[in-house]
């Protein structure tokens, strides 16, 4: 027996169905004599089934053997099943056995599923026939009776193994057997079939109309294909396992005559596809005629306007809908957003379209589909297997299916591609700091950018650049505007630059920043990139996306970002940002104090100072601001080559800096600021005399070290009054503490003035005895009439 | 035999390859971790909100070597992985009682 076995095994000849009818002819003569030698001894009835796979003569080298022994309930069956089994042990066979009554046997088909379906597919090996036939046809009645709760289970059964063990078509490492288009899933395509009663199988599917009539052969070719391969795996590794991985797939292709284990994988795939989206439609079909009252009879459809209506619980065409792409993509997202199938028919007519026409109604349908997120995938499937995904995404046809050899990957190219649409699509609902980013992106180009982002893959050339090419035709024929057009050439061109920089710099290194800022340009560019890298990695697999790499391109989006914030780059800001930049540099190139005045969108008055830098500056320039009356709103300052730039937004309060006239006056009252002889101090504290003091309790000055990793933060809580930030800015100038950045936001009657200070070595203050002081000094001189210092 | 684990930061991870290659290594072990050293965590200010980092992404990078090697293997990886500024990670290293090559079934220095 064994080494009949081996031989069959060794014989390379013998592929797939044809090795599976090879073994089960093998087994059948051997337990037919050995049961015919068995029985003699016995009285009684007894017949010889077998079931599961063995019962389809389906089996591969590694499979279980599943037998049955019926008996009448008179013998002694034990000796007799001892007899059977035993032979089959020996050879090394996996044998599951039962012997059982017919009353038993059908007992045990109404508590388990499994028990039921391996019934199904039962054949009469050897023995009484009619003990055989009596079970079969009870053990069909009651498929027929719980017909219900059969298909629910077959149904739940068959979205487990979608869960567990992926598509077969899109997993780079299928199962053969159990993923979702794999054999198993055919099987209960069957099975299903049994529920409808004679003919039972696939017969009963297509006589009541839930396959059509060229199903069965494409079933039964995909079957043969995944047969094939299962043999063929099983042969070469010599184990049991359906799982296809990567480094058997060259072999399996040598074993079954593939070109190579990409063609091997892209047919596998293939077959399978056909077996999924079957599997899929019937089944929910299937289960909308269970809910439904009287059968099939439909209740009245529910309309979503414009020729989509909810039929069944599957989308469809109203029957006077004239069929164009606008309509098909509009129902595509309807089902993608609801959950629901696709109603075959409705798909067979939108074969008609023979010219897809993109108007805006129709590209705003195909962002909704995408927007779908996970709910869109099963609705591409519906499309490509209708045969109308290719009509409307040409490019698809290239992709679908390609496997991709990296350690990374889990699924092939077009899986990905979905899978990082519906990641970027979750994205835009996350409460946390990647939802916030990615919502401030425009949704439409990172939708289309997580679809389009690996069109290259299989093509020559680097992946990135043909595969930008190749979206920004896809998105000029569906009439994306040219802006978001050049914004999605841009993001395929660099989808990867986030991660690579992140992973791959350091990230202390300012140069590593501004690198990476020139290269994305605009904040606009980064949210998309930072929302598409987070979208992409996750839909890779957990191998390209976990709490580490998460961290870094967190670390370099935010320096990134701040970057821009600031304006130390930003080629690509928008044309005002670009504009002030333009101007404060100029301004700086002078190298001498400079004062440039731009008013404002806002009304306000922006008021930039260039001046060689100096301790103290700050708290001069806020000191003569607030003499001629400017109330400053908003500050900033850096430092650069030696000169800094102080940026102030703010009010004309007295209108005494609306001319030219005005503006000198505070350029010469500045210079002799600078130079002390102006005794600004004389001259604020008889300005602000003329306001309230603010009350020790309406002042607060909170120091955080936390806030910045490089800086120490003060915050100073204050009511607004004249000479503020002069007050406080000349503060930090006594204590020799070095202002880096400078906010002040104004709220109503109170301000928020935040400072990134330094020591006078660059760093943060790390002494309490400094800090202690310079909150007790800061909070004196708020709350006081004399608060400057006599000059120095 | 000896069993080199370093802490490193990520970026460095490539060059540290190159350079122990050199040496003869003949395979190591990398895998993405977190931690803190006296680095410590720290909060980064995003526009305006905060958001707490206390965990440092680094790299673990795990070397066997024979006795004779790992001083050398030991001395490459610092040298590689040094940037002298802080978070610049650890080195240690310790006994190693036997090695099996799983395919082969060969023990000690010869499954190196």
């Amino acid at each position: 027996m064994r080494t009949a076995r081996d031989r069959l095994i060794g014989d390379h000849g013998r592929r797939g169905a044809a090795f599976g009818r090879a073994l089960a002819e093998l087994l059948d003569g051997a337990l037919t004599r050995s049961l015919a030698s068995a029985a003699e001894a016995v009285e009684g009835r007894l017949s010889l089934a077998a079931i599961g796979s063995y019962g389809r003569a389906e089996l591969s080298p590694g499979s279980d053997v599943d037998v049955a022994l019926l008996h009448d309930g008179h013998t002694n069956v034990a000796e007799v099943a001892d007899r059977l089994w035993y032979p089959l042990w020996d050879a090394g066979f996996v044998l599951g056995h039962a012997i059982n009554t017919v009353k038993e046997e059908v007992a045990l088909a109404e508590r388990d599923l499994h028990a039921l379906t391996a019934w199904l597919d039962a054949r009469h090996v050897a023995g009484d026939p009619e003990l055989f036939t009596d079970c079969v046809a009870r053990i069909r009645r009651l498929a027929q009776r719980r017909r219900a709760r059969l298909v629910d289970d077959l149904r739940s059964a068959a979205e487990v193994r979608r869960e567990k063990f992926g598509l077969v078509a899109e997993m780079l490492e299928p199962n053969l057997k159990d993923g979702s288009g794999g054999l198993r899933d055919a099987q209960s395509l069957s099975w299903a079939g049994w529920t409808l009663g004679e003919p039972g199988g696939w017969a009963a599917l297509v006589d009541q109309g839930y396959l059509r009539g060229g199903d069965p052969s494409r079933l039964a070719a995909a079957i043969a294909r995944l047969l094939d391969l299962r043999v063929a795996l099983h042969r070469v590794t010599g184990s049991r396992s359906d799982v296809l991985t990567l480094q058997e797939q060259d072999a399996v292709a040598a074993e079954t005559g593939a070109e190579d284990a990409d063609t091997l994988v892209r047919e596998l795939a293939g077959a399978a596809r056909v077996i999924a989206w079957l599997v899929t439609d019937v089944f929910a079909r299937l289960e909308a005629t269970e809910r439904g009252p009287g059968g099939r009879v439909s209740r009245r459809d529910r309309d979503l306007g414009g020729g989509v209506v909810v039929r069944d619980e599957l989308v469809a065409f109203s029957a006077d809908a004239s069929i164009d792409a606008t309509l098909l993509l509009r129902a595509a997202a309807a089902a993608a957003e609801l959950g629901a199938s696709f109603d075959r028919a409705s798909l067979e007519r939108s074969k008609e379209i023979d010219v897809v026409e993109w108007h805006a109604e129709a590209r705003d349908a195909f962002v909704s589909l995408l927007s779908a997120g996970r709910g869109a995938v099963p609705v591409f499937e519906a499309l490509d297997q209708a045969g109308v995904l290719a009509l409307l995404l040409p490019e698809w046809d290239r992709i679908r299916s390609l496997p991709q050899r990296n350690a990374y990957h889990r699924f092939t190219v077009d899986r990905h591609l979905l899978e990082a649409v519906a990641e970027c699509a979750a994205l835009l609902d996350d409460d946390g700091f990647d939802g916030e980013v990615a919502r401030r992106a425009r949704a439409d180009l990172l939708l289309l950018a997580a679809l389009l982002h690996d069109l290259g893959k299989g093509m020559e050339g680097d992946h990135s650049v043909v595969g930008a090419e190749a979206a920004v035709e896809l998105a000029r024929r569906i009439g994306v505007d040219e802006r978001g057009v050049a914004t999605l050439d841009w993001l395929v061109r660099h989808h990867l630059a986030l991660a690579e920089t992140a992973t791959r710099r350091d990230l202390s290194e300012e140069a590593t920043i501004t690198r990476f800022g020139r290269l994305v340009g605009t904040s606009d560019r980064l949210d998309l990139l930072y929302a598409l890298t987070v979208g992409d990695s996750r839909a890779t697999g957990p191998a390209a996306w976990g709490p580490t790499k998460a961290a870094l391109v967190r670390e370099l989006f935010v320096k990134t970002d701040s970057l821009f914030e600031l304006g130390v780059v930003g080629p690509g800001l928008d044309a005002h940002r670009r504009e002030t930049l333009e101007r404060h540099r100029t301004l700086l190139a002078r190298r001498e104090l400079a004062i440039d005045w731009t008013d404002r969108a806002d009304g306000l008055l922006e008021c930039a100072v260039a001046a060689p830098d100096r301790t103290g500056l700050l708290a001069r320039v806020a000191g003569v601001l607030a003499l001629f009356g400017f109330d400053i709103r908003d500050a900033a300052g850096y430092i650069a080559d030696g000169m800094a730039l102080e940026v102030f937004d703010g009010a004309d309060r007295f209108g005494r800096l609306s001319d030219q006239e005005g503006r000198d006056a505070v350029v010469i009252a500045l210079r002799s600021a600078l130079t002390g002889e102006l005794p600004l101090h004389e001259q604020l504290r008889a300005r602000i005399r003329r306001y309230r003091i603010p009350d020790p309790g309406d002042v607060s000055v909170v120091v955080d070290q936390d806030a910045s990793p490089s800086a120490t933060v003060v915050e100073v809580h204050a009511p607004d009054h004249v000479g503020l930030l002069a007050q406080v800015a000349s503060t930090f100038a006594d204590l020799d503490v070095d202002v880096r950045t400078a906010k002040v936001s104004t709220l109503g009657e109170r301000v928020v003035d935040v400072f990134y200070v330094h020591d006078a070595a660059g760093d943060k203050i790390t002494k309490q005895l400094t800090l202690d002081q310079l909150k007790a000094t800061l909070l004196a001189r708020l709350t006081s009439e004399y608060w400057l210092p006599e000059p120095t | 035999m000896k069993l080199i684990v370093g802490i490193i930061k990520p970026f460095k991870v490539d060059d540290v390859k190159d350079a122990v290659k050199d040496l003869g290594v003949q395979g190591l072990t990398v895998s993405d971790v977190q931690g803190f050293g006296r680095q410590r965590g720290h909060t980064e200010v995003y526009r305006g909100a905060e958001y707490t980092i206390d965990f440092v992404p680094k790299v673990r990078v795990e070397i066997l070597v024979d006795d004779g090697d790992a001083d050398r293997v030991v001395q490459k990886l610092v040298e590689t992985a040094r940037t002298g500024k802080i978070g610049d990670g650890k080195v240690w290293v310790v006994p190693v009682e036997n090695i099996w090559r799983i395919r082969t079934g060969e023990t000690g220095p010869d499954a190196l």
